[in-house]
């Protein structure tokens, strides 16, 4: 029994490729997992999805002009963002639809770029993400992100919580407001860029969700809320990439299923407890009025 | 000259091109609807969500269309319970229940080897179609469309005035039920034309363009269907001499027909607002 779990760990750890998939998921999945408390706060959640969908097109472009691919990704997804931004002040077009317009508009036209430039990047991987085959530099790229993500984060927490919570307060006691925004997506989209290659454009989404969002049916303290994400995203990602490795399974939606697996655990015992006190409210009225 | 001809002489391209147009229909009629009451990314969300249902549909070698189909409805009443049991936003849970489904569906493609490469069902693949595919593909579309016509002005008065629906006889949650069957419909078909990635653009960018052209919803309708099965045929044909990328063609034009007409509309468009606002600063002073 204890040699079967050992091996569990050891063997998969065995692998150089395998530690460093691990140390990609742990690192890239705590990151996400701090923004989704954000996120999930603001209804921002979509916002990652349109995001990651928006850089396809400036990964293409930056291989064209000869620039790094994560700084046309990066601009890319603010350009989605402040594109957004500007289409829905100047038009009568609803805020969630605009979002949709723009970042499907970008995704389909890098797909058009795609087919017409020769990259050396593979569309699959783009999509779907290469967790074992993370190379060195990009091993170097993903640490150095999320250090500054996770320290901007940090700094302003008190801040972007305000901001996330309530706009018109933050407003109020006179933070600026605009560039917590532009920060935050600035973060989010940093953030996108460096997760892309591990998980994928659209399984970045479920990071930047779900463990927030488990978090959040079990917390009502933020600081809680931020450790009991991190733990989602933690052991998803260890146990997600162990767990693929034995069953010969894509990696990155191994992780996310079990990121969803958690968030159903979170939703059965958020509706126990409702159900019980809902209970408990029923037998004091019976005795109340017995 | 005769070169952009070539396409019209191959029987894949004209069928791409018709089943594109058909579907492109069908997805912009349901858009008038979506845009104007704000259920834009349930679009998205339930066309990654029938990805698990299309993979063990071909696994076990049943038709694609009904695995999506029941994925989808599956995917809809998660949310529609989750929705009910926590005080998470909407977002959230849209968010948490697609990406799971989605993720499901790339799992299951993962272990076992299906048929189908899991790229062209999240990218679409319309040139190369098989033909039991475009027979499911044209019926469900077919009949979809044709419940829409029937029902649209139904639809119209339960989205936008429940009430008077509601005084008129018309039962408002059969008819809900009824609408987000035809928008999994439209997700099942656009799968094969545009993927699942792109199914948001059919069902959202064609009615927000005819919003900006028109303040009647007949007209609105009418414009949208005529953008949406347009653009799906043009894009179809234009993709022929890009070697494929068909859905990332039909999206793109869509997406620069709406910026055409955010610029351009003769009352909804900037243009049409910085002369406004310029009128209205000389008016004053006589």
């Amino acid at each position: 029994m204890t040699a079967a779990i050992w091996d569990f760990f050891a063997l998969p750890l065995s692998f150089p490729f395998m530690q460093r998939a691990l140390l990609v998921a742990v690192l890239v999945g705590a990151v996400a997992a701090v923004l989704s408390c954000y996120l999930v706060l603001k209804g921002w959640s979509l916002m990652g999805d349109a995001i990651s969908h928006a850089v396809l097109p400036g990964i293409v472009l930056a291989y064209v002009v000869g620039l790094p691919l994560s700084a046309g990704a990066f601009l890319a997804g603010l350009t989605c963002a402040t594109l957004t931004g500007y289409l829905k002040e100047n038009s009568r077009v609803r805020e969630d639809t605009v979002m949709g317009i723009v970042f499907s508009g970008m995704f389909g036209f890098g797909l058009v770029l795609f087919t017409k430039v020769e990259t050396e990047q593979h569309l699959n991987h783009v999509l779907f993400g290469n967790l074992l085959g993370v190379t060195d530099s990009e091993l170097t790229e993903i640490i150095v992100v999320a250090a500054v993500v996770l320290v901007a984060v940090l700094i302003r927490r008190r801040d972007l919580l305000l901001y996330c919570f309530d706009q018109q307060h933050a407003r109020a006691i006179g933070l600026r407001v605009g560039w917590l925004y532009y920060g935050l997506l600035a973060l989010l989209s940093l953030a996108i860029v460096a997760s892309l290659k591990a998980v994928g454009i659209i399984l970045v989404v479920a990071m930047l969700v779900a463990p927030g969002a488990t978090a959040y049916l079990v917390s009502r303290r933020f600081e809680r809320m931020l450790v009991i994400a991190i733990l989602v995203a933690v052991f998803s990602s260890v146990a997600g990439t162990l767990l693929s490795f034995h069953l010969d399974a894509a990696t990155g939606p191994s992780i996310v299923l079990l990121q969803a697996a958690l968030f159903v655990l979170a939703l059965i015992h958020t509706w126990v407890q409702r159900t019980r006190t809902s209970a408990e409210h029923a037998t004091t009225d019976q005795l109340a009025t017995g | 000259m005769s070169e952009l001809l070539v396409p019209f002489e191959y029987n894949y391209m004209l069928r791409a091109m018709w089943v594109s147009a058909l579907v492109g229909g069908l997805g912009a009629f349901l858009s008038a609807y979506l845009m104007l009451k704000g259920w834009s990314l349930m679009g998205d969300a339930l066309s990654h969500a029938v990805v698990p249902g299309v993979a063990i549909a071909y696994l076990m070698q049943l038709p694609y269309a009904a695995g999506a189909f029941f994925a989808g409805i599956i995917a809809a009443f998660g949310m529609w319970g989750i929705r009910h049991v926590t005080r998470l936003k909407e977002d959230a849970v849209i968010g948490v229940v697609f990406t799971a489904f989605f993720a499901a569906g790339l799992f299951i493609a993962s272990l076992y080897p299906i048929p189908v490469s899991i790229q062209s069902i999240v990218l679409g693949n319309i040139l190369g179609i098989a033909d039991e595919d475009v027979v499911q593909v044209v019926v469900v579309a077919a009949v979809a469309l044709a419940i829409l016509l029937v029902t649209w002005k139904d639809l119209m008065l339960v989205f936008f005035d429940e009430s008077h629906a509601r005084a008129v006889g018309l039962n408002p949650v059969a008819l809900k039920v009824l609408f987000f069957a035809l928008l999994s419909a439209s997700a099942v078909t656009a799968l094969q034309t545009v993927g699942a990635a792109l199914v948001v653009a059919t069902v959202i960018t064609p009615g927000a363009t005819a919003y900006l052209l028109t303040d009647r919803f007949g007209r609105l309708l009418a414009l949208s269907v005529a953008i949406g099965v347009s653009t799906s045929f043009v894009g179809a044909y234009v993709s022929f001499f890009l070697d494929g990328a068909t859905g990332g063609v039909i999206v793109t034009l869509q997406t620069l027909v709406f910026l055409t007409a955010f610029v351009f509309a003769p009352k909804h468009g900037i243009l049409a607002a910085r002369r406004r606002t310029r009128a209205a600063g000389e008016a004053p002073q006589p």
